[in-house]
């Protein structure tokens, strides 16, 4: 616990600290490697209590050590601190450089706490200190007509998301007289016929589901992606969106875990996870496959993405009712956090990819991309491996956890979920392979080189090489999240 | 005990980017580098030959084994587990003899990017090795998905004017294929109810009312690949628009994997429906034969014509595979075993001829074709002695692969007997090109520069075991029966 009071002060000085950079006296500083200084030394301590989780519950019960919050924070301040890394050649040395990086360490610190909340109040609180920097941060192109659109939009839907879960959180205390998770599972359980705990879940789920931004939730994400600076875009794909899932994890899931919500067969917690997991997978890849600007079909494709994660939340609240499935809801629930650590990796490396091609090109539509491996070699291979292990492609990291997800669900009533699952992964491939096809196989528009700052050659080698060494060695990565699964259950 | 199997699919693999990098430096050393690493896969593929020849695995066994732990999760464990038979070693000769005459060929006829295509063909060699030799599900999924992918690039890179139509309804074909395959392989998993994906515990375990839809959906991944009627769209396009080289590999190797895949997993794992459906499934080797014969007829250029060839030869891998099934005669897959190893070597002499003719003629084109006789004596010379290979006239072991499978098919169903057209047919229009091509009087001009006797050596290599196995048909044909008895055991237990 001590170590993650550490982290949490190393962000909050850096979130505090950085305004200070927009005196004049302090202009000359390396900012940007200040930044990544505060954000690494964050993860090295939340690192150091990943490795050895102790269970524990602090702060009056507010925060819990488990190792579910460790994977959490551990991947998502990682998110940040890349972020970081790739914002210094562009952002940081702007005349308002000093308060993006106050912006991002405060996200950082929201998502830290987010991670390890156990109880909904400061659940909420870490959610809004997550979320409210990224609105100011997608609009941080003031100048641009785009980025103040997407900010604005993104805005106004958090707040809506926002508004709905504290909804949910006052209805809850309403049924428990307590704010604390495991309490408010206790007494929902007790009320199973009560009509507020049904409207308490699905409350939940909404609220939830557009940070998670899984169909029909996910309106904000395409126009806030494209109109976001692309760093940004990059925290909110590869960050948030999985802090938002860690929320969910620790409150959906343990909701689910409520029996019989209804007396209705049909009308249950996994029947509707399962039906929003087939609409997001199959919405977003086919609107992924429709778009014209690499941006947009790579936020489609995050939708998509979050679709296949949800498979494992359908089998694990169906485990809850019948017991014979604990072992596929280990198994889901694994490939579930793999998928969100592997999402993690794979849209950080293709939306980078696309920030570097935006920067040098000014635009980022698919015909940008065309014969981009002889005008920027690496660029285009780390987008091309990406771009498979998105797809699924053996022996990357994306297949495992995909694979995880559908044997989770092969055996038992969601089989469908697999065979569409499948069929998903191969629709989806007719446009991560066009992109390939664009880049290896199509004439460049010119042949004049685009520059790779080192920055971005360090980002991407870091990041191929996750994609591949857990593709081969995925056994390090299982281990970890089925290790992280037992504290699901905290009942 | 050194680990055999692991050895020939990692040294390819592993090869690949060194070779990459040392051809960036040089182009000879990168040539000879590629050279060097395909001829000690060849030595070990010919030394696993061999040891299976002497050790024959008895039915439903396994030779050389390899298990190595890889995952292991709450539900389910996964062995990278590795072995070969009389089915699968002498595909892994064939591919190994294959890389490596292909890798020599292509110093004449591929120029550009040479540092990459070097690395994609030993990538797709350490990949095919991985799919013939795996006995888990999951990995031989994964290894079936790492050949399409250098072969995607090699299609699209290389290829001639329609490389990229070509290389992504390859791409689409074969993924939607392998989808097909990887459910069916989930549902298997599902039915038997185990909690591995070993081939050996699946098999047997499958209840016979559940074999039914997975098997279909193992038919259209390996349909796909072989190809059979009505999954062959691709193949025209991808044959016709690959460089020779690559064309060679494709017909000569990755067919087989098809072929292979029916046996091993198809018949394996779903044996009393595939004994019931055999029927349909010879009947679909029938059409895809007559249907590959009729449009070579009619193709008025050689690698088109040569692919339809490849597609009616391939026809009589299905046919045998199944016969033995329907009958519990032995001579079908034995004769497919003999028939896939075969046609790797006249597939692979006819399209890296037809790339040769190609280069020096400037075209491949039936009708602007002539009188190579008089212009490029020893390349028309290989051409028929090539042609004859692929008719199955007797000197060559292609007249006794397809033998074995007419006569288990008969031993089948007596109107199976209709497929001794298809040699005939067969016979037919290779013996009009040639009259064509080959004897027809050589216009005025068409001085061409005829191939080296380096060349003519090296072609003498392929048409070696054409010849050579008509002597020592043991070699394929000992090993190969115990996988036709366990085929027709796992058949019978029911």
């Amino acid at each position: 616990m001590d170590l993650i009071l550490f982290a949490s002060v190393v962000l909050s000085a850096g979130a505090l600290g950085f305004p200070f950079f927009q005196l004049s006296r302090t202009r000359g500083l390396p900012l940007g490697y200040i930044l990544v200084a505060v954000l690494a030394t964050a993860l090295l301590f939340v690192g150091a209590n990943a490795l050895s989780p102790q269970p524990a519950r602090d702060f009056g019960d507010l925060l819990t050590s488990d190792s579910l919050g460790g994977l959490f924070a551990f991947v998502t301040i990682s998110v940040a601190l890349l972020v970081a890394v790739a914002s210094v050649p562009s952002m940081v040395s702007r005349s308002n450089g000093p308060l993006y990086c106050s912006l991002l360490c405060f996200s950082a610190l929201g998502m830290l706490f987010l991670s390890y909340s156990a109880d909904l109040l400061m659940l909420f609180v870490a959610w809004e200190l997550m979320s409210l920097p990224t609105y100011a941060l997608a609009g941080f192109d003031k100048d641009r007509v785009e980025s103040n659109e997407a900010s604005a939009k993104f805005a106004i839907v958090g707040a809506l998301s926002s508004a709905t879960i504290l909804y949910a959180i006052s209805l809850s205390y309403g049924l428990s007289g307590s704010t604390q998770i495991v309490d408010v599972v206790r007494a929902m359980e007790t009320q199973t016929t009560n009509p507020m705990t049904l409207a308490t879940a699905l409350l939940f789920i909404v609220g939830f589901g557009f940070k998670m931004s899984i169909v029909p939730f996910h309106m904000w994400a395409p126009d806030t992606y494209e109109g976001a600076p692309i760093t940004i875009t990059t925290l909110l794909a590869a960050g948030t969106k999985k802090a938002g899932f860690a929320a969910a994890i620790r409150v959906v899931l343990a909701v689910s875990t409520v029996h019989v919500l209804t007396h209705d067969p049909v009308f249950t917690v996994p029947n509707i996870l399962a039906v929003l997991a087939l609409a997001t997978m199959t919405l977003g890849n086919v609107a992924a496959l429709t778009q014209r600007s690499v941006v947009r079909m790579l936020a489609y494709s995050s939708v998509a993405q979050a679709g296949y994660i949800l498979i494992g939340f359908v089998i694990f609240a169906y485990a809850q009712q019948n017991a014979a499935f604990s072992h596929e809801a280990t198994l889901g629930m694994t490939g579930s956090l793999f998928q969100i650590i592997n999402h993690s990796i794979m849209a950080s490396a293709a939306f980078l990819c696309v920030a570097l091609v935006l920067g040098a090109l000014k635009r980022a539509d698919v015909g940008a991309f065309e014969g981009l491996a002889r005008r920027a070699p690496v660029t285009a291979f780390t987008m091309a491996v990406s771009m498979l292990a998105l797809a699924g492609m053996p022996p990357l990291n994306g297949f495992w956890s995909k694979l995880l997800l559908f044997l989770s669900v092969v055996n038992g009533p969601y089989a469908w979920l697999a065979v569409a699952g499948i069929l998903n992964s191969v629709f989806s491939l007719g446009y991560y392979l066009w992109i390939v096809k664009r880049m290896y196989m199509d004439e460049p528009p010119s042949v004049e080189r685009i520059a790779e700052p080192m920055l971005y050659v360090v980002i991407f080698s870091v990041l191929v090489a996750l994609m591949v060494v857990l593709g081969v060695f995925p056994q390090v990565v299982i281990g970890f999240s089925q290790g992280a699964v037992p504290s699901l259950f905290p009942l | 005990m050194i680990p055999i199997l692991p050895l020939l699919v990692a040294v390819p693999l592993a090869a690949s980017p060194v070779v990459y990098v040392l051809s960036t430096r040089s182009r000879r050393a990168g040539m000879a580098a590629a050279l060097v690493v395909s001829l000690v896969v060849l030595a070990i593929a010919v030394y696993a030959f061999w040891y299976v020849f002497v050790n024959v695995p008895l039915p439903g066994q396994y030779d050389l084994t390899a298990k190595y732990q890889w995952v292991s999760t709450s539900a389910f464990g996964l062995d990278i587990f590795l072995g070969t038979d009389g089915l699968s070693s002498p595909l892994i000769l064939a591919a190994a003899i294959l890389t490596v005459l292909v890798i020599a060929g292509s110093s004449r006829l591929v120029s550009q990017r040479l540092p990459l295509y070097l690395a994609l063909l030993l990538f797709f060699e350490g990949s095919i090795i991985g799919v013939f030799t795996s006995l888990n599900l999951i990995v031989f999924y994964l290894f079936w998905e790492l050949v399409t992918v250098p072969m995607f690039l090699l299609i699209g890179v290389w290829g001639g004017e329609r490389r990229r139509y070509a290389a992504l309804k390859f791409m689409i074909f074969i993924f939607v294929g392998s989808a097909f395959m990887l459910l069916a392989f989930l549902a298997a998993y599902s039915y038997a109810g185990v909690s591995s994906f070993d081939i050996q515990n699946i098999s047997g375990r499958i209840p016979q009312d559940l074999q039914y839809l997975p098997l279909l959906g193992t038919f259209v991944g390996f349909g796909v690949k072989l190809p059979v009627v009505p999954f062959h769209g691709w193949l025209r396009d991808a044959y016709v628009q690959s460089p020779s080289p690559v064309t060679a590999l494709l017909a000569g190797i990755q067919s087989a994997l098809g072929g292979y895949g029916l046996i091993r997993i198809s018949i394996g794992l779903f044996p009393q429906a595939a004994h019931e459906w055999a029927w349909a499934f010879m009947l679909v080797g029938i059409i895809t034969m007559f249907y590959g014969a009729l449009v070579a007829l009619r193709a008025g250029e050689l690698k088109q014509m040569f692919a339809f060839t490849s597609l009616n030869h391939m026809g009589f891998v299905v046919l045998g595979a199944f016969a033995t099934v329907a009958s519990g005669n032995l001579l079908g897959i034995e004769g497919a075993v003999f028939q896939m190893f075969v046609h790797a070597f006249t597939a692979g002499s006819l399209f890296m001829l037809a790339g040769f003719v190609g280069r020096q003629a400037g075209t491949t084109e039936v009708s602007k074709l002539n009188g190579l006789r008089d212009s490029m004596p020893r390349t028309a010379g290989l051409i028929v002695v090539a042609c004859a290979a692929a008719m199955a006239l007797p000197p060559f072991s292609s007249f006794l692969a397809e033998l074995l499978v007419i006569a288990g098919g008969i031993a089948a169903s007596p109107y199976a007997a209709v497929v001794v057209l298809v040699p005939v047919l067969t016979g037919g229009y290779l013996l009009w090109t040639i009259k064509r091509v080959v004897l027809s009087p050589s216009e005025a001009g068409s001085a061409r520069v005829d191939m080296g006797w380096l060349d003519v050596a090296t072609f003498a290599v392929y048409f070696l075991p054409l010849l050579g196995l008509v002597l020592f048909s043991s070699l394929i044909l000992t090993p190969a029966a115990p996988v036709a008895q366990w085929a027709v055991h796992l058949v019978e237990v029911a």
